[in-house]
């Protein structure tokens, strides 16, 4: 709008990217950090490029994905199905809260022993703390958005005889919507951030596994090159989710704000 | 009535997870969690792993919100600093955090350092971030309003800058707050020899069921006091916010 | 007091070049009250942000009592338009009013009582420990008054101060602002983009042109010193100063 256009923002943050490149690679060659623990930014992205035509590295992407996006759809379903059944059904809301308020806080780390023990290594444990984790962030989100529908409109559906499918499906769910869609988006990059940590802590197949190898392996640069690749991805979960919930809410009139959750 | 309403679904999963508990080895029954909770927690282990844990998180998370409000203000006040930054800071809050454990292990050790580290590694991005977007959308007429009467320097920091941007710095810290739990929880579970992540992997492995249980309820207590604690700083510090209605705005 | 001349204001980006103000040169006397009129558009209050200092100005220069304004000076407050936007939602109406004095570093006993005195001049003493936002938008504004007067200027400037409150509150605001004026005699610059309340309020009306704005005319307010809402505005002399400045403000806007 003013003197800083969009092109001149785009140049200053392709400048800022071309700064910490340009930082990665001087520090270690000038040798004010060992390159052993740092190695310069022309070999991360080498090795990473390296990698990039390996198969091993796209299975191990996709098993990431995989768990990803299969925990996030069964925890966005049972998110949304129990919130829309608690939020319409009265005073189920008031039973279930202090439950809810319990079990939401509990970090999802605490389940991976847990995991561990029922399903070792495998998807298993990765679902368990993804589905456990963006679950709350859902239904937290379809409770708010479910009480956001106007008690008025409410009545009036149901003085028109409307059936509850219906009030559901032409009242509750398009006023929930937005609200539904910032639970996703929250619930999205979650999802991701505990999918790597199941990986990389139980062993689970994918990326974070991948991780713990290198490490373990002393393959520093492969260390430096999967972290990117891994923030990469995370720039991608967080940018799809965002179009998604652009596309979906694009007739909604009020372009609602985050609720404080 | 209150009481029951708040208490009858609690009870009624109790009895539930009572019911089936015989049915498998992994879900020991709640009375056998109940007695290994008091054995375990209430010992020396109190002292030597469960306070360091949670000491290493408060230093780290506090680490992070200096660090982070720090920085996040003087970006977001500095127009051309913004748009420089912010892609390289979205690269870095867009890194699970998870994966800074083993890089840090390698720079840092495995020991306390490295634990606080990988704490303040994964806390400060959120903080950073929605304190760059809390400063940038300072109201105008309020600066103004502080240029006209002389609110300058350090005031106008503390009495304009921060509180303005207030409502944004807290909902970063919400964020920071359930990825240290998740960070102090897998950096000890990762290379360690105390603390409460390492001890209830130790149990795992060694099918200490009822205790691993009792370590799971632990953690789930800790972020819950966590967190009603935090609301309840949150609420005295935004209370203007929440009168004026302007979260709905 | 406040001496405006040949004072101009160019916007450039990017090849682009906008003049908001042409050249502006007048005066307001110490304790005189001067209203600024204008047709919409035609940088009013970019013409008060260069007078406040908020806003470099291009050419020409601007001077309280004698002295170059190059930043907001220390003698002079302002009121705007945005009663909303101008409160700090997280102080107290008596904090709101109490910060500026505490900046000038005066003593707690004689913030006290200027918080206390300008508080009570609005009517507002009450609700000193109310948050703005327990108020109405009328009443806000008045707390903006207040804190302006507290601060004890030797210029005060108000940028369309009651556009956005209901006709009612209106009346009254503009009869605190002459009681205020008469008791302080603070030398007063009041934008407005009403006719009737520039007449009204006035000794002086300032009538500017469109964008590239100048001075059309410096028009004498000839009405009894003693103003009142009914018995000022059924005067014909009101009735003609209004249809005067009225006529040039469509003529400004015809030769745009």
């Amino acid at each position: 709008m003013t003197r800083t256009g969009s092109l001149g923002r785009l140049g200053y943050g392709l400048a800022g990217l071309g700064g910490l490149l340009v930082l990665m690679e001087a520090v270690p060659r000038l040798g004010l950090v060992d390159a052993r623990f740092l190695p310069p930014a022309s070999e991360i992205l080498g090795t990473l490029a390296g990698q990039l035509v390996t198969p091993e590295l796209w299975i191990a992407l996709g098993e990431t994905m995989r768990g990803w996006a299969l925990g996030l759809a069964l925890a966005f379903w049972a998110a949304v199905v129990l919130g829309v059944v608690i939020g319409i059904v009265p005073g189920l809301r008031g039973l279930t809260s202090s439950t809810v308020e319990f079990l939401r806080p509990i970090p999802s780390v605490a389940l991976v022993p847990l995991a561990t023990l029922l399903f070792g290594p495998s998807l298993g444990s990765t679902l368990m703390l993804v589905v456990y984790a963006s679950f709350w962030q859902v239904l937290i989100q379809v409770l708010y958005g479910v009480a956001a529908v106007d008690s008025v409109a409410f009545d009036t559906a149901r003085s028109y005889g409307l059936s509850a499918w219906s009030r559901v499906r032409h009242l509750v769910w398009p006023t929930a919507l937005p609200y539904v869609m910032t639970g996703l988006r929250l619930a999205a990059a979650v999802a991701f951030i505990l999918a790597v940590t199941a990986e990389l802590v139980i062993g689970s197949p994918g990326l974070g596994a991948e991780i713990q190898v290198a490490q373990s392996s002393g393959a520093v640069p492969a260390v430096y090159a999967l972290i990117v690749l891994a923030g990469l991805v995370g720039i991608g979960v967080n940018a799809a989710v965002r179009l998604l919930e652009r596309r979906v809410l694009a007739w909604h009139p009020a372009v609602r704000s985050e609720v404080a959750a | 009535m209150r009481v029951v309403r708040l208490l009858a679904l609690p009870v009624l999963l109790v009895l539930a997870w009572w019911a089936v508990s015989g049915s498998s080895f992994y879900l020991p029954s709640p009375d056998r969690v109940g007695r290994a909770f008091a054995e375990t927690w209430f010992s020396e282990r109190l002292v030597l792993d469960v306070l360091p844990s949670v000491g290493r998180l408060l230093a780290g998370y506090v680490l992070a919100g200096l660090l982070g409000v720090g920085l996040g203000v003087l970006i977001g006040l500095s127009r051309r600093l913004r748009a420089t930054l912010e892609p390289v800071l979205e690269f870095f809050r867009a890194i699970p955090p998870p994966v800074l454990v083993p890089l840090i292990m390698l720079l840092a050790g495995i020991d306390t350092p490295m634990k606080v580290l990988v704490i303040v590694s994964g806390c400060v991005w959120p903080i950073l971030l929605n304190t760059v977007e809390g400063v940038r959308a300072l109201d105008e007429v309020l600066s103004d309003t502080c240029r006209m009467y002389g609110v300058r320097g350090a005031s106008r920091m503390r009495r304009f800058v921060l509180r303005g941007a207030s409502p944004q710095i807290m909902a970063g810290l919400r964020q920071a707050l359930s990825i240290g739990i998740i960070l102090m929880v897998i950096s000890e579970m990762f290379a360690s020899s105390s603390g409460l992540g390492f001890t209830i992997v130790l149990f795992q492995r060694q099918f200490q069921i009822a205790e691993m249980w009792s370590g799971i309820l632990l953690l789930g207590l800790l972020g819950l006091a966590l967190s009603v604690l935090f609301r309840g700083v949150e609420r005295r510090v935004l209370s203007w916010y929440y009168g004026s209605g302007a979260e709905r705005a | 007091m406040l001496e405006i001349s040949s004072l101009g204001k160019v916007y450039e980006s990017r090849g682009r070049r906008v003049e908001a103000i042409g050249s502006i040169t007048f005066g307001v006397g110490s304790g005189e009250l001067v209203c600024v009129v204008g047709p919409s558009g035609c940088g009013k209050t970019t013409l008060l942000r260069c007078i406040a200092g908020l806003l470099p100005a291009s050419a020409g220069e601007v001077r309280v009592a004698g002295v170059p304004v190059t930043g907001p000076p220390p003698n002079m407050a302002v009121v705007f338009q945005e009663y909303g936007r101008s409160l700090f939602p997280w102080m107290t109406v008596r904090e709101n009013v109490e910060l500026p004095l505490k900046e000038k570093r005066l003593p707690a006993g004689r913030r006290r009582e200027l918080v206390g005195e300008s508080l009570t001049a609005v009517g507002l003493i009450e609700a000193a420990e109310a948050h703005p936002w327990q108020l109405s938008g009328g009443m806000q504004q008045r707390v903006a008054i207040a804190r302006a007067v507290a601060y004890e200027p030797q210029v005060l400037l108000m940028d369309e101060p009651f556009a956005a409150v209901d006709a009612q509150t209106r009346a009254d605001l503009e009869d605190l602002i002459l009681r205020l004026w008469r008791d302080l005699g603070v030398t007063t610059l009041f934008v407005t983009h009403d006719i009737d309340e520039a007449v009204y309020l006035g000794q002086r009306v300032i009538v500017l042109s469109s964008s590239p704005t100048t001075v059309m005319e410096d028009l004498k307010i000839d009405l009894p010193a003693e103003r009142d809402q009914v018995a000022t505005r059924s005067l014909p002399r009101f009735g003609e100063l209004r249809g005067h400045v009225y006529r040039q403000i469509q003529r400004a806007r015809g030769t745009r």
